[in-house]
């Protein structure tokens, strides 16, 4: 949902930046173009896609503000997005670089930020802020018995029980059914 | 006249009996507790662990396979809730997992989270026989850039939740590593589940 919600405003949001050409930097995903991770360390490699091109639409990419030249963004199975990569030059340094996309058909173009962070790899796993504690991940709904439930069917037993005595019991009398 | 009441009351008793059974019965309501891991299921010596895959480019994950278990479960991101833990997928969807979107990808190195419901309202949910798992079983994860990670079992533990080991669970790792966690680890009627099962998986393969 969130996803399809995604899609939808970057695609528009993308024409609409198609259309006033010098577009201002949004967001990755809001300007059509995702970039993950959008924090990256030099020599880092970063993926990119983008839905703007339309099904089985490929795309040119630009990573050149950081030094990282042209590279293609190819179509792929997932929710029919172009999608490509490339490798953050080791020497870049900090700052936000904007990467741009232009679509094979129609020249659409979509933009989205990448982030250059000093901090190794390595560093930055250890320093992201770790879940912490169990986790809810059930109501015991599976195993927990539903009290009103319970009491409905142990009722009905003891219904079937009184019946069942009743009957026996005339039968053992000899009455018949 | 006797007849007729005899008529009325058997036929009470057998639709009560019927009724009593399928209240109580295992189709309706209550399900058998989900299966939590043996000792033997533990953490392995170090020298016995399998040899890691080198990491894949971080790429975020689509979905989750674990065959063995017959999961197979798209994935959404999940954040932190104000209290520090982990979100959860929405409990509505049975079929549903989520990944820790703020922190390491499948197959990157470091350590991979994902989470997924034991079961909801209406009964079992997507990791319900998580902690029926064994060592050596095969998680595969999509990633978005069409290669599928493949993480080997290395451990499936239950952890309380009041002594639960945040380190261990969700600390850095120096290969690629994988957790799969549900709920787990008993049940109380006022506190809900006691803990969480915890599936240890590290990168031995992708594709």
């Amino acid at each position: 949902m969130r996803r399809t919600v995604r899609l939808l405003t970057g695609t528009a949001l993308a024409a609409a930046a198609a259309g006033l050409a010098a577009a201002p930097a949004y967001g990755g995903g809001a300007s059509g173009l995702d970039v993950y991770p959008s924090t990256a360390s030099p020599g880092g490699q970063v993926s990119v896609n983008t839905a703007a091109c339309g099904e089985k639409g490929s795309a040119v990419g630009d990573a050149g503000s950081v030094g990282a030249g042209t590279f293609t963004l190819a179509p792929s199975a997932h929710e029919g997005e172009a999608i490509g990569q490339f490798r953050v030059p080791a020497g870049a340094q900090p700052g936000t670089y904007e990467i741009v996309a232009t679509c094979a058909a129609g020249n659409l173009r979509v933009t989205g930020d990448l982030t250059v962070a000093m901090t190794p790899a390595a560093g930055s796993q250890a320093q992201q802020l770790q879940p912490h504690g169990s986790v809810k991940t059930g109501v015991g709904a599976a195993l927990g018995t539903d009290s009103v439930q319970t009491t409905a069917g142990v009722a009905a037993l003891a219904v079937a029980a009184a019946g069942g005595t009743w009957l026996l019991h005339r039968r053992a009398r000899g009455d018949g059914i | 006249m006797r007849k007729i009441g005899d008529t009325a009351i058997a036929a009470v008793t057998v639709v009560a009996l019927g009724s009593g059974v399928w209240l109580l019965g295992p189709g309706s309501g209550p399900h058998t507790a989900p299966p939590q891991p043996s000792a033997a299921e533990g953490r392995p010596d170090p020298g016995e662990e399998r040899l890691a895959a080198p990491a894949l480019p971080p790429s975020p994950p689509t979905r989750i396979r674990i065959p063995a278990i017959h999961v197979n479960a798209p994935l959404m991101g999940l954040a932190l809730t104000p209290s520090g833990s982990l979100d959860v997928p929405p409990a509505g969807d049975k079929n549903l997992a989520g990944w820790y979107e703020a922190g390491t990808t499948p197959g990157e190195t470091g350590t991979a989270i994902v989470a997924g419901h034991v079961d909801n309202t209406e009964g079992p949910a997507v990791f319900y026989d998580l902690g029926a798992l064994k060592r050596g079983a095969a998680i595969e994860v999509d990633l978005r850039n069409r290669t599928v990670a493949v993480f080997t079992v290395d451990a499936v533990e239950v952890y309380q939740a009041r002594d639960f080991p945040d380190e261990k669970v969700y600390g850095a790792a120096k290969r690629p590593e994988l957790r799969v966690i549900t709920c787990g680890g008993g049940y109380s009627r006022t506190t809900g589940y006691q803990g969480n099962v915890v599936v240890f998986a590290h990168l031995t393969g992708s594709r």
